[in-house]
């Protein structure tokens, strides 16, 4: 066993009894439950198991190189989407965001995406398929969305900020072209020492993002005629395409 | 007779709505069909004695529904009941007896926290509103008794097929599209009821809530008369499963009462047969399914400016009176916040 391997296994004993008063309102609170070795098609990784203290799904970071105890750690979080993750849905760019943060973070010295559970955790999955077949029907589906509501962006701070601080990584480098993230984080006590624009290869499916004008609205058509969903709180940029 | 804010529906959720917003300042009136307030949370009364025949019991894990709860005079939230619950059946939602949930019973009755709710708010009862209109920067409501209410802002907090059927009523209206197809992919379940009186030296059974897990009708027996702090008869309160309900929905109600009056008797004993006195409730839209949740109240902004808010049982997360409460209380805050055009 590497020492690097022998470091991420201490923490699932010193976790056994851990306790704390929790992050944010609602108190949020995880304990690393098991490391193992993940080689990906997209690098050689450790996936680090995390038990938490507010629902039944086990959130989980994706660690490549030796992170334990380290600074300015090259970090994505990463919203869980069934559709996109797993089946490679092209309703939204989910699959895309994940691909290229675990392709670019196994490519560095070291990193971490923090996969998020999060759908199916009360209201979840059904919802946004709800919210599609809403679309479907081509309508205008604000109200309808936020009815829905399929996130809940401020416990996965929470959970985020608890999960790096119990891997103790003490700053990040977060991979995100939203701003108000880092706010975020940095108000769940995790320093980020530098925010890396989270840019997407261009590729057939995301083409459009390049040919549209609609940047500044934020609301994009994309080929089928279907508006994008932003599933991972993140706009999406493309590499070429216009600030 | 025109109010800044009008609620159809007295119920849980309008009525926290209503408190909130008459707290904030607003003048409100309630609509209510019913001669009393609650809606499903409900009580009737056997020769004094109260006999709850919607929910059984509040319970929830949200911190300002538990507090609201336990301002009720009377309520019991320590060891509160069921203290013996029995069979294998599956309460209506899973969380009902997990540790986080704070369970509430109201020995007077569950419509007395509705009453609470309401004082303090303007309702006016035995009025159904029975179709919506615009005029101008107005809702006008037709009630069956031919009053005209009018309003700027308007809150349904009904059942939610109830609350589609008055939105029918309205001309289509593009900001509502979205909503109403939204709200046509949920649904309610039915629950058949049957409330039953015995002599109080009849041979109780020892729970107070019995989950039938091999009967095709019953959902629950409940002794309603183990709340009651001095009851003076033996009341059972026997609700049918979803899918059985609503095969017989249209039958006359001697025929299912009948039905589930010989099901119970087969579970507690054959004393059941012989009420005192009996009553059948059909409740043709008693509440959520599981999976039918959304997370939080709608508030849509028509053309002309009115404002119209949707809330109740299905506009939060969890369902059952603590979701309908909370989504009342969330849509007052909306109100409130996403205020001034």
């Amino acid at each position: 066993m590497t020492t690097m391997d022998a470091r991420l296994n201490e923490l699932v004993e010193r976790d056994r009894n851990h306790e704390c008063p929790g992050l944010g309102h609602d108190h949020v609170c995880v304990r690393i439950v098991a490391v193992a070795k993940l080689p990906s098609r997209f690098g050689d990784f450790r996936v680090v198991a995390f038990w938490n203290n507010r629902d039944q799904k086990d959130h989980i970071a994706v660690v490549h190189g030796d992170v334990v105890g380290a600074e300015d750690v090259p970090t994505r979080m990463h919203s869980e989407c069934l559709t996109g993750d797993v089946i490679g849905s092209l309703r939204c760019d989910c699959r895309d965001q994940l691909e290229t943060a675990l392709k670019k973070i196994g490519a560095l010295e070291r990193g971490v995406v923090l996969y998020l559970r999060q759908e199916g955790r009360g209201i979840g999955l059904a919802n946004k398929i709800r919210a599609y077949a809403l679309q479907d029907q081509g309508m205008d589906t604000v109200e309808a969305n936020l009815a829905l509501g399929f996130r809940d962006d401020e416990r996965d701070y929470a959970v985020a900020a608890h999960m790096l601080q119990s891997l103790g990584i003490s700053s990040v480098q977060l991979m995100t072209n939203n701003p108000t993230k880092v706010q975020q984080l940095e108000q769940y006590g995790v320093q980020v020492s530098k925010r890396l624009p989270h840019l997407l290869p261009p590729n057939s499916h995301n083409r459009f993002y390049l040919e549209t004008k609609a940047q500044r609205s934020g609301h994009y058509i994309d080929f089928t005629g279907l508006p994008r969903l932003q599933e991972q709180s993140d706009p999406v940029r493309i590499e070429g395409m216009l600030e | 007779m025109e109010r800044e804010v009008i609620i159809i529906g007295g119920g849980i959720a309008g009525l926290q709505c209503g408190r909130d917003l008459r707290l904030a300042g607003h003048e409100v009136r309630v609509l209510e069909r019913a001669r009393g307030v609650g809606g499903r949370c409900a009580t009737r009364c056997f020769e004094g004695q109260p006999i709850d025949f919607g929910p059984m019991f509040l319970h929830g894990r949200a911190l300002p529904f538990v507090q609201a709860v336990a301002e009720v005079e009377g309520a019991v939230l320590h060891a509160a009941w069921p203290h013996q619950i029995q069979g294998q059946g599956q309460p209506c939602q899973l969380n009902t007896f997990a540790a986080t949930e704070t369970r509430v019973t109201l020995p007077a009755g569950m419509n007395t926290f509705a009453k609470h709710l309401a004082a303090g708010v303007e309702v006016r009862l035995q009025t159904c509103v029975t179709g919506i209109s615009l005029e101008g920067d107005r809702f006008l409501l037709n009630t069956d008794d031919g009053a005209t209410f009018a309003c700027q802002d308007l809150v349904l907090a009904l059942a939610l097929e109830q609350t589609l059927r008055l939105l029918g009523t309205l001309e289509t209206q593009p900001e509502l599209a979205s909503i109403q197809a939204l709200l046509g992919m949920f649904a309610s379940v039915p629950c058949l009821t049957l409330l039953a009186a015995y002599p109080l030296a009849t041979q109780a059974p020892d729970w107070d809530l019995l989950y039938p897990d091999d009967s095709e009708s019953l959902q629950l027996i409940a002794q309603d008369s183990r709340k009651r702090g001095e009851p003076k008869y033996l009341t059972l309160v026997i609700q049918a499963r979803p899918r059985w309900s609503r095969e017989r929905l249209e039958l006359p109600q001697a025929t299912w009462a009948a039905e589930l009056l010989k099901e119970a008797a087969g579970c507690v004993g054959e004393w059941v047969l012989r009420p005192l006195w009996q009553s059948p409730h059909r409740w043709r839209f008693a509440r959520v399914d599981r999976g039918n949740e959304l997370a939080r109240p709608v508030l849509t902004r028509l053309k002309a400016g009115q404002r119209l808010g949707l809330a109740g049982d299905v506009f939060a997360p969890g369902g059952g009176v603590q979701a309908a409460w909370l989504s009342g209380s969330a849509l007052a805050q909306r109100l409130l916040t996403e205020e001034q055009r």
